[in-house]
């Protein structure tokens, strides 16, 4: 198996006039891999990503799909599906118009009615995009962007406006193409989707990488929490706490399940009801805001 | 090219403003000058209905289509959509408006063979052609060139005004007056060396050399406008 990456971006520079949207920024995504470009409003994504997708010149550095240049565009797209932020389609054609227009000019081949079976647009084949929900917009740019199973997806907010139902549908699709060795590029809000699907997250602030890595190796660097109350006149528990209002109490650890048992087991002994317990490891979202409050 | 064309074209006539701003509209007029053309041709000749009646088709159908569209398909992010496949930039464009183009020379060969029929053949049917498809020609260049200043559909109600009101001007100047007095200024103005060729080539009575000449002009406003446009035309809509 080929070692070359699929994406490949070296010390990247954007600029718009004088603001600087993206500086110094590189990583690098392998075949078959989802990796998630996550980050706060104005981080830079939405530049990198039409950067990497070709649509945009780098002000600096450099930019390589499966190895060329991404504007390249009769080399690269073949083998690359877009789905974009916004839906960008004719108001005045189908569904089935849309699709088949499209994947008509990715140079693959696939069959409309499949595509139209897994984004559930079935029943929608004949409407006009013009009358579609913004979820079955979402649904349609998926179809399109998945045409003919390209090597390489992006996905651009892909579950924005979607019912959980689509979601499911979604990300089960997602996963059929990973088990055909596509390789993902995710952006999303929905930090739990990141969290749970992504093989690597790239967190993105300011125009800059802030961190990367697999989601165990983001969130160990911040302590995991519990989360309790206390009664009134009840004695005070044998950690240190974090933080304390209004009797409920933070307690931040690196060590969670000593720390845990610690507390149950003076809870136990002392016959206190620990009100609305909560103990869990460090999710994306303390890490994002980690990175957001720095 | 071809798919983006069929789109096109489906939408084309899904659209009813713009089937009858670019079909229907060009084709009525056209049909009024040719049922009154004694009276154009007391004006200025039956040429001046042949040149009018091709400003006329090229400016509204093709032209204003042209600029309306491209800013439509920008505004809604098709182009950008267009882009993330695998077709080039020229591949869109031409599959964008190729479908328009071919309707507008079919609507203007149809109504010059109609005004034919019903008046007498031109004097000289090949530069008649050459006329055409340089109108055409550059009517497409001008249509890329105000698309890139063209924000909305609704903004090219504004910016394609002073091209079609300036072609239907010079046109209707130039088939009244003729050619002999303030000829190169006629000849440089949008359409005028265009109008001036379709006057030869259906009324006769210059040279095939001297007609040629015409097409300098036309070149001139065709490179002008490509070059606009290269500079000028932009794929998504501002930030």
């Amino acid at each position: 198996m080929s070692t070359t990456p699929v994406i490949d971006v070296d010390h990247l520079n954007l600029t718009y006039g004088d603001f600087q949207a993206v500086r110094d920024l590189s990583f690098q995504v392998g075949r078959g891999e989802l990796y998630a470009l996550l980050g706060t409003n104005g981080a830079g994504k939405t530049s990198t990503l039409e950067t990497v997708e070709g649509h945009r010149p780098p002000s600096s550095g450099t930019v390589r799909v499966f190895g060329k240049d991404p504007r390249e565009r009769a080399a690269v797209r073949p083998r690359m599906g877009i789905m974009l932020q916004e839906s960008g389609f004719s108001p005045d054609l189908t569904v089935r118009e849309s699709i088949r227009l499209i994947g008509s000019l990715t140079q693959r081949n696939d069959n409309v009615e499949r595509l139209l079976g897994i984004t559930d647009l079935t029943r929608k084949a004949t409407t006009r995009v013009s009358q579609l929900s913004g979820g079955e917009k979402r649904r349609l740019d998926f179809a399109t962007a998945v045409y003919g199973t390209p090597d390489l997806v992006f996905l651009d907010e892909p579950t924005t406006g979607l019912d959980i139902q689509s979601r499911d549908a979604l990300w089960n699709a997602v996963d059929r193409l990973r088990e055909d060795g596509t390789t993902i590029v995710l952006t999303t809000h929905y930090l739990e989707e990141a969290q749970q699907r992504a093989d690597r997250i790239g967190l993105m602030h300011q125009g800059t990488l802030n961190r990367e890595g697999t989601v165990a190796e983001l969130t160990r660097t911040l302590p995991a929490t519990i989360r309790f109350g206390l009664p009134p006149h009840a004695p005070m528990p044998p950690l240190q706490a974090t933080r304390e209002e209004d009797g409920r109490f933070l307690i931040e650890t690196f060590g969670l399940q000593k720390d845990l048992h610690t507390l149950l087991g003076w809870a136990q002994d002392s016959a206190v009801e620990l009100a609305e317990l909560e103990a869990g490891p460090t999710r994306l979202d303390d890490v994002f805001r980690a990175i957001g409050n720095a | 090219m071809f798919s983006i064309a069929r789109g096109e074209l489906i939408q084309l006539f899904r659209n009813r403003l713009v089937l009858v701003t670019s079909l229907i509209l060009p084709v009525a007029f056209s049909a009024f000058f040719i049922s009154r053309h004694e009276t154009f041709a007391k004006l200025g000749s039956l040429g001046y209905i042949a040149a009018l009646t091709l400003s006329f088709i090229t400016a509204i159908g093709l032209y204003t289509t042209t600029v309306t569209t491209l800013a439509a398909r920008r505004q809604n992010l098709f182009l950008k959509r267009l882009r993330s496949t695998a077709a080039s930039d020229s591949g869109i464009l031409v599959g964008l408006l190729l479908p328009i183009t071919v309707i507008t020379t079919i609507q203007v060969v149809v109504i010059l063979a109609v005004l034919g029929a019903v008046t007498g053949l031109p004097k000289n049917p090949l530069l008649l052609v050459v006329a055409v498809f340089a109108t055409v020609a550059m009517m497409l260049a001008l249509g890329l060139a105000t698309a890139g200043l063209t924000n909305s559909p609704e903004h090219a109600q504004v910016t394609t005004l002073p091209v079609t009101l300036a072609v239907l001007a010079v046109a209707s100047w130039i088939g009244i007056t003729g050619t002999e007095q303030l000829s190169l200024l006629k000849r440089l103005l949008p359409g005028g060396a265009a109008t001036e060729l379709v006057l030869n080539s259906w009324n006769g009575g210059a040279s095939v050399a001297d007609s040629l000449v015409l097409l300098g002009p036309i070149a001139a406003w065709l490179i002008l406008s490509v070059t606009l446009a290269t500079r000028l035309f932009r794929w998504e809509p501002r930030r």
